[in-house]
């Protein structure tokens, strides 16, 4: 059958895509599964903004989509970068291909229509298993909101075609901007430039020694202020370490390129020993044409540990200061005791509670106990005296809560304090005065009391005294606390927190209101608005950089095998190439991600330290957050390496 | 030095085999410079790769000072390979990552020599084959008879006892291929190296003291170039070619 001529070119040109986008996905499989994986975080957060059942969780999850629009918009830059970067790097190892096109007889818009041909159907191959992998990942993030908001979680298949929408227009200002860039690119080369585009590379840096030394060390004091001043906090320190950070790590990736063989010229024989030689010029090599792209990489990964460090601090903030007052379901507090006898009376008439107790916080004759725990840790002094309550109410808050039962001796005092308090007041041994009575220490007690803040059971601790040892101290502030039968509903506390802005207005009273309830849904909500979109952002400047990385290291793999295969003949033992490749590929992924770790692990105890004392303890010790943002990273990141080399030691050690 | 006892290699399976190597029997001797020619197929390159064991031989024996190498345990062969043998490929097969002075002094770390030593030893093998000033270079920023100058410095720095070249003069061009040939020449009869050279050119046999010729995987005849000048050695090696039936191009 007679085919016009531009329709059989047109076949052919399909089927040379589409045998072309096969390959290509194999070349490029760590790539793609990032895009896919990137693809299906993407559609389960847009599940989130379009689910209507996690909408009516809670009020404040009407800004949810906000903040992840707001997240992904940061993704759709990263990874407009990643695969912008991707195709022109696919196009710089297949040029030689592409002139040869030209070279039979292709037009240039041909060869572009090839390309860009190929990578759309990749991506539409990437965005459908995104998209499906993206459901689960959705059935996942549901399943960890309904329980953080306490609610069963029941699966239930569901697929948003507006959250495929909405994913399916991020993808294509991704790709298709990476496309159209690179098309016209190839419209406007030459077959020379094609043919030679592979030996196109960037250049070293800086080449002159002395100018290499003065940005080494400029640059690495760059890095040390910016830290420095992103410790110290507040806007304009943080800009301006940013500034100093982003100097540091393209100053020193450009520098250090060029300064290894320097320092291989002073230490002649160093060079020589075990796989050195190997493991540095390698690593020379790709210093000096990579330094620009580790720089971005590494100030990816320090964006990553910030983000991944920031969600896990404010996540456990969020956890642990709810936790601190959930005790009690209900908490009212103020210097004013009649400021909440009409909250009392609400709660009476409309919550059935299990107990309840009011009871005054006194202040004792002197503040030796403040004084003894400021000096000896960070502690924010709320009170002039040391705080005190009674043996008797306490006796009767340990019963409602469910404590076992304190027997407090005459001429005796104990304390209640936070955890994280108890270590320094073990310490304490001296006798307290108050109501002209001389006491003694008769123990300590940590269980959950509500201490976190000055209104409610002390500030971190308070002394228990007998009855008559209060009778003539002044009172600090005033408590109701209940336990109730049921939750306390989101409207019934809308009237409360209605009459106290109500007191605040008529008669100037300042009331506390904690509702367990309404707390938790509420931190719920936070953790869904806050820690999600940063753990999302965390995730794909992790993948991305890493997959960046990946594909660079795998470009090499047939340089690396023709290396390896004359070592073989020159007569290095298999497992000496074993452990120079292994050290080669520690070396390289380890480059980028050092002065992140250092950075990012900075950042991540000063912010911890930066809440107040008391709530990042134990497990949640901002060492413990940075060590498990770590581990979190560095376990998506190996990942990344460990197909990175099982993918180079297949394919280099092959030398049969 | 070198025995070649009977050596056979087979490849492909049982219902295709070819015969790459059919009954090949040679001695060198101790400084001895041999050139092994042939067409194209003719099984000169298997042939040094079954004396390098990169490749394993179907039947015969080699023996290196007396050694069989068919009987190295495969843990054995790449210290063999390392201890005993130097190499000189037709593309140099340098590493463009390391310096002339690291690619030479990379067969003297994967023998873990003193690393102190090692400049010492490179710069003094440079200095005999005249590349003393390029060390400091990198492979492409050198000629390429440099580079197989620097190829030959690899392949003898360690006290290697056989020197195995494939083509060393492949990738040269006619005054690169002389110097070269009187580098391989000055090695052989001043520093005592035994060389093997695998070449389809005349001109570059013509270098050795005795050339095999090679046709279908077995030895065809054998010239030794005695008192003779280079000149006539090098119009016997083509008649002999002639009679092999080789055509121009593997003459010239």
């Amino acid at each position: 059958m007679y085919l016009p001529c531009w329709e059989v070119m047109s076949v052919t040109l399909s089927k040379l895509s589409l045998r072309n986008a096969r390959r290509q996905a194999g070349d490029y499989l760590v790539y793609f599964a990032t895009i896919i994986m990137v693809t299906a975080l993407m559609y389960s957060l847009n599940g989130l903004i379009f689910s209507e059942e996690i909408q009516s969780l809670s009020k404040l999850l009407k800004s949810l989509p906000a903040m992840i629009v707001l997240a992904s918009i940061a993704v759709i830059c990263i990874m407009s970068w990643l695969v912008s970067y991707t195709t022109k790097f696919m196009l710089t190892q297949r040029s030689r291909e592409l002139g040869t096109y030209i070279l039979i007889g292709l037009e240039n818009r041909q060869v572009a229509h090839l390309f860009f041909l190929e990578n759309i159907m990749v991506g539409s191959f990437a965005f459908l298993f995104g998209i499906l992998l993206g459901n689960i990942i959705f059935q996942f993030l549901r399943a960890v909101v309904l329980a953080l908001f306490g609610i069963p979680y029941h699966f239930a298949f569901s697929f948003s075609f507006r959250a495929a929408g909405l994913t399916l227009l991020y993808f294509l200002f991704i790709y298709l901007f990476a496309q159209l860039r690179n098309r016209r690119r190839i419209r406007t080369m030459k077959i020379h430039d094609l043919i030679y585009f592979e030996r196109q590379n960037e250049n070293a840096v800086i080449e002159k020694s002395s100018r290499r030394k003065k940005i080494s060390v400029i640059s690495v004091a760059s890095g040390v202020i910016g830290t420095v001043l992103i410790m110290a906090g507040g806007m304009l320190f943080g800009i301006l370490g940013a500034v100093c950070i982003i100097f540091f790590l393209y100053g020193f990736f450009a520098s250090f390129s060029s300064g290894i063989p320097a320092w291989f010229e002073k230490h002649g024989a160093r060079k020589y020993q075990g796989q050195n030689l190997l493991v540095f010029r390698t690593l020379c090599a790709k210093m000096a044409t990579m330094g620009v792209i580790m720089a971005t990489i590494a100030l990816l990964f320090t964006a990553t540990l910030i983000s991944e460090g920031s969600g896990m601090t404010f996540h456990m903030m969020l956890r642990n200061r709810t936790a601190l007052l959930s005790c009690f379901d209900i908490i009212f507090s103020s210097v004013e005791p009649e400021a909440f006898t009409e909250c009392i009376d609400y709660v009476n008439t409309n919550i059935p509670t299990e107990s309840s107790r009011e009871y005054d916080i006194y202040l004792g004759e002197t503040s030796e106990l403040t004084d003894y725990v400021e000096s000896c840790t960070v502690y924010y002094r709320c009170y002039p005296k040391d705080a005190v309550m009674r043996a008797s109410d306490y006796t009767a808050l340990r019963e409602m809560l469910g404590y076992p039962a304190v027997i407090l001796e005459q001429g005796q005092y104990l304390i209640h304090c936070q955890p994280y308090l108890k270590k320094v007041l073990k310490e304490w041994s001296e006798p307290v005065t108050a109501g002209g009575y001389s006491l003694m220490p008769s123990g300590i007690y940590t269980e959950n009391f509500a201490q976190s803040f000055w209104d409610v059971n002390g500030q971190g601790f308070l002394l228990v005294v007998p009855d008559e040892a209060v009778q003539s101290c002044s009172v600090s502030h005033s408590m109701y606390v209940a336990k109730t039968t049921e939750p306390v509903s989101e409207e019934q506390y809308d009237v409360l927190e209605e009459k106290m802005y109500q007191l605040y207005s008529s008669k100037g009273f300042d009331l506390l209101i904690f509702i367990k309830s309404k707390e938790e849904a509420d931190m719920a909500s936070m953790m869904a608005m806050l820690v999600f979109p940063l753990y999302y952002l965390a995730l794909v400047l992790t993948m991305a950089a890493a997959a960046i990385l990946t594909l660079r290291q795998l470009s090499e793999k047939e340089r690396c095998r023709r290396q390896f295969l004359l070592l073989y003949k020159l007569g290095m033992e298999q497992r000496e190439m074993v452990k120079a490749l292994k050290t080669q590929l520690i070396v390289y992924y380890a480059m980028p991600a050092i002065p992140s770790v250092l950075i990012g692990v900075s950042f991540i105890i000063n912010l911890g330290n930066e809440v107040e004392p008391g709530v990042l303890t134990g497990a949640s010790h901002p060492l413990v957050l940075a060590g498990i943002t770590l581990g979190l990273f560095f376990l998506i990141y190996a990942v990344y390496i460990l197909l990175s080399y099982i993918s180079m030691k297949r394919y280099v050690m092959a030398f049969d | 030095m070198l025995q070649v006892r009977k050596i056979e290699k087979y490849y492909g399976n049982k219902n295709n085999v070819t015969k790459a190597l059919d009954g090949i029997s040679f001695d060198v001797e101790d400084a001895e410079f041999i050139a092994i020619m042939g067409a194209s197929g003719s099984g000169k390159t298997t042939l040094l790769n079954c004396i390098s064991t990169i490749d394993m031989v179907s039947a015969g024996d080699i023996l290196l000072d007396g050694e069989n190498i068919a009987d190295l345990p495969s843990g054995e062969l790449a210290k063999f390979r390392r201890e005993r043998l130097g190499f000189v490929f037709q593309d140099f097969n340098l590493l463009d990552t390391l310096t002339i002075e690291e690619n030479i002094g990379l067969a003297l770390a994967l023998n873990h020599r003193d690393p102190h030593a090692v400049t010492r030893q490179v710069e003094q093998v440079a200095d005999r084959l005249g590349i003393r000033e390029i060390l400091e270079k990198f492979p492409y920023q050198v000629s390429g008879g440099q580079k197989q100058r620097a190829a030959c410095a690899r392949a003898i720095v360690g006290g290697q006892s056989l020197l195995l070249a494939d083509e060393p003069t492949g990738a040269l061009d006619s005054k690169a291929s002389k110097n070269l040939l009187e580098i391989l020449t000055k090695m052989n009869q001043d520093m005592g190296a035994t060389i093997l050279m695998v070449t389809h050119d005349a001109y570059s046999a013509s270098y050795a003291k005795r050339v095999l010729f090679l046709k279908d995987g077995r030895i065809f005849n054998e010239l030794i170039r005695g008192e003779r000048t280079r000149s006539v050695f090098y119009h016997e090696i083509l008649d002999v070619l002639a009679l092999l039936g080789g055509d121009v191009s593997d003459v010239i």
